[in-house]
């Protein structure tokens, strides 16, 4: 259960996506390598998208990007998440990275609405979901 | 790319579906009563008998299969049965480009592209990505929902909002779909949503997924609709003129992969569109017809801005153009591209773009509620969602 936004369903890991998570859990961003070409993909998957290259490594990243766009949802989607009230949803594009934009859906904390703008700076930190599970999250860039 | 030899090929026959009813209004009856009456109406106006459909197409994973459709009818054998990829209405021109290649390759001489929704009995989809058990056979869902994001609404605002940062579209832009919607509805006796609304109206409903408000959103419904493919040649024995299929194309470019349920890894020029700028090369290639050849235009509707990039996928207007495209009177029934003029999802029915193909053909046979005059070519497109979204292109002439 997220700390931030109870109710909301935890994420399932798979052989593929397990290690995002573990690192996660230990508040590390990682993002899939090629270890062929170099190439930044997510989210987790088989192939790179360039080379096609089967082999892949976690590469640790720092967390900084910019909001590529947002949404706030005011409107639960069933009864149980009311209490979540007005929230946002954020797509994140990481800065610093190889081949094609690598973006994540996050969400950016201690805003509220009106105060999210595109191309805005975040930096990253975590939502303890439980032992094994935490969220990367992202809140306005504190350093220029 | 070889020569587009199915363009034209198969045709459209029959058309039918049930009555529009709300939100688990026909919970009683269920999806499957709902499907046969469709298809047995689908049959009726084409003038065979439901016994002869041989073949089967449907998209959006349908409950109602061909495994308990052709028992139902007593349908002395099955030939075909085809399954579309892709979410919600995605899938719809992938249908009819399953049910056109059957019967144009002789594997089947009638096929029923159809789709019932009847959703009181199933979760709503963003309950459904809401609960804990997210199912390991779609990891990519662990990288969106568990932050928030749900429903379609969420997808779409994001695209939306992306749209607006870029070219400055407005939300009086989106407004002017949804009030053009309400016109087309106000002369069609069958649509749900049928009251005129103001750009105050829009602004004044409630905010949904900012910067969609409740009347940017279409309303889940109750409903079934099928139509009847059959060969060229067979359809000119049928009971109604024939309406030509002149293509029906399925994609989606460049790292499009789940569309806006994914994580947004397209281009920015995709992220921001309905993800159907590869479908509209494809439809207009096969068919040898371009935007200037289209007379009606049915544009999947679940939320306004995806009309805007709809009408930019598919070169109506230039990329970032569509705001003042429709602000300036084009889509209404007098303007130079009649769109929706059934209503559409937004305000007769939401039925996965099946009442779009089912507009598309009134138009094209003369008797549309809201007829376009003259009209020969109508562009039907599918709903912008998780790969392969789809279009198909219908014509009246051979
Ligand atoms: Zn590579």
């Amino acid at each position: 259960m997220s700390e931030l936004r109870p109710g909301l369903p935890e994420p399932t890991a798979t052989q593929i996506t397990e290690g995002f998570w573990q690192a996660a859990a230990e508040g590390r961003l990682v993002i899939q390598r090629c270890r062929d070409c170099g190439a930044h993909r997510h989210s987790p998957t088989a192939a790179c998208y360039r080379c096609q290259s089967q082999s892949w490594d976690w590469d640790e990243h720092s967390g900084r990007g910019r909001v590529f766009s947002y949404t706030w949802s005011h409107h639960p989607v069933h009864p149980g998440l009311a209490h979540l009230g007005v929230y946002n949803v954020s797509v994140i594009e990481l800065d610093d990275t190889e081949g094609d934009p690598v973006r994540l859906v996050s969400f950016v904390t201690g805003v509220e609405p009106g105060e999210l703008e595109i191309d805005q700076a975040v930096e990253l930190h975590f939502d303890r979901v439980n032992d094994e599970t935490a969220l990367p999250v992202f809140r306005p860039s504190r350093t220029p | 790319m070889s020569e587009p030899w199915l363009s034209g090929r198969a045709a459209i026959v029959g058309i039918g579906n049930t009555a529009f009813g709300k939100r688990g209004e026909f919970a009683e009856r269920g999806t499957f009563a709902l499907a046969v009456e469709a298809i047995a109406k689908a049959c009726a106006d084409a003038g065979i008998s439901p016994q002869q459909v041989d073949g089967w197409a449907s998209y959006s994973d349908d409950a109602a299969t061909p495994a308990a459709l052709a028992p139902a009818f007593g349908c002395e054998r099955v030939r075909y049965a085809g399954m579309a990829w892709g979410g919600g209405g995605a899938g719809m021109g992938g249908a009819f480009l399953n049910a056109s290649m059957a019967v144009a390759t002789g594997q089947a001489d009638y096929v029923v592209v159809h789709r019932s929704i009847c959703q009181a009995g199933g979760s709503r989809f963003g309950q459904a990505l809401a609960r804990s058990d997210l199912s390991a056979s779609m990891p990519e869902i662990s990288f969106t929902a568990p932050f928030g994001q749900l429903s379609a609404a969420h997808m779409f605002a994001l695209a939306s909002r992306r749209h607006m940062h870029r070219f400055g579209t407005s939300e009086e832009q989106f407004a002017e779909v949804s009030i053009n919607a309400r016109l087309m509805a106000a002369n069609n006796p069958v649509a749900r949503f049928r009251d005129p609304i103001s750009v105050e109206d829009h602004h004044a409903s409630r905010m949904i997924a900012d910067p969609l408000r409740l009347l940017d959103c279409c309303m889940e419904s109750d409903v079934a609709g099928a139509v009847v493919v059959t060969s060229a040649e067979r359809a000119r024995d049928c009971a109604r003129d024939p309406v030509y299929i002149a293509a029906a194309a399925m994609g989606a470019p460049y790292r499009w992969a789940m569309g806006m349920m994914g994580g947004g890894n397209m281009s920015d020029d995709d992220f921001a569109s309905a993800g159907q700028r590869t479908v509209a090369e494809d439809l207009y290639r096969q068919s040898g017809l371009g935007p200037d050849d289209v007379d009606v235009a049915m544009i999947y509707d679940h939320f306004t801005p995806m009309v805007l990039m709809g009408l930019e996928d598919f070169g109506f207007c230039g990329k970032g153009e569509s705001g003042d495209f429709v602000q300036e009177g084009r889509i209404r029934l007098d303007g130079a591209l009649p769109v929706n003029t059934h209503g559409g999802n937004l305000a007769e029915v939401y039925a996965h773009g099946i009442t779009h193909v089912h507009e598309a053909v009134r138009q094209l046979r003369g008797c549309a509620n809201n007829q376009v005059e003259d009209a020969r070519v109508s562009l039907v497109v599918g709903g912008s969602g998780p790969t392969p979204t789809s279009a198909v292109m219908l014509r009246s002439e051979s």
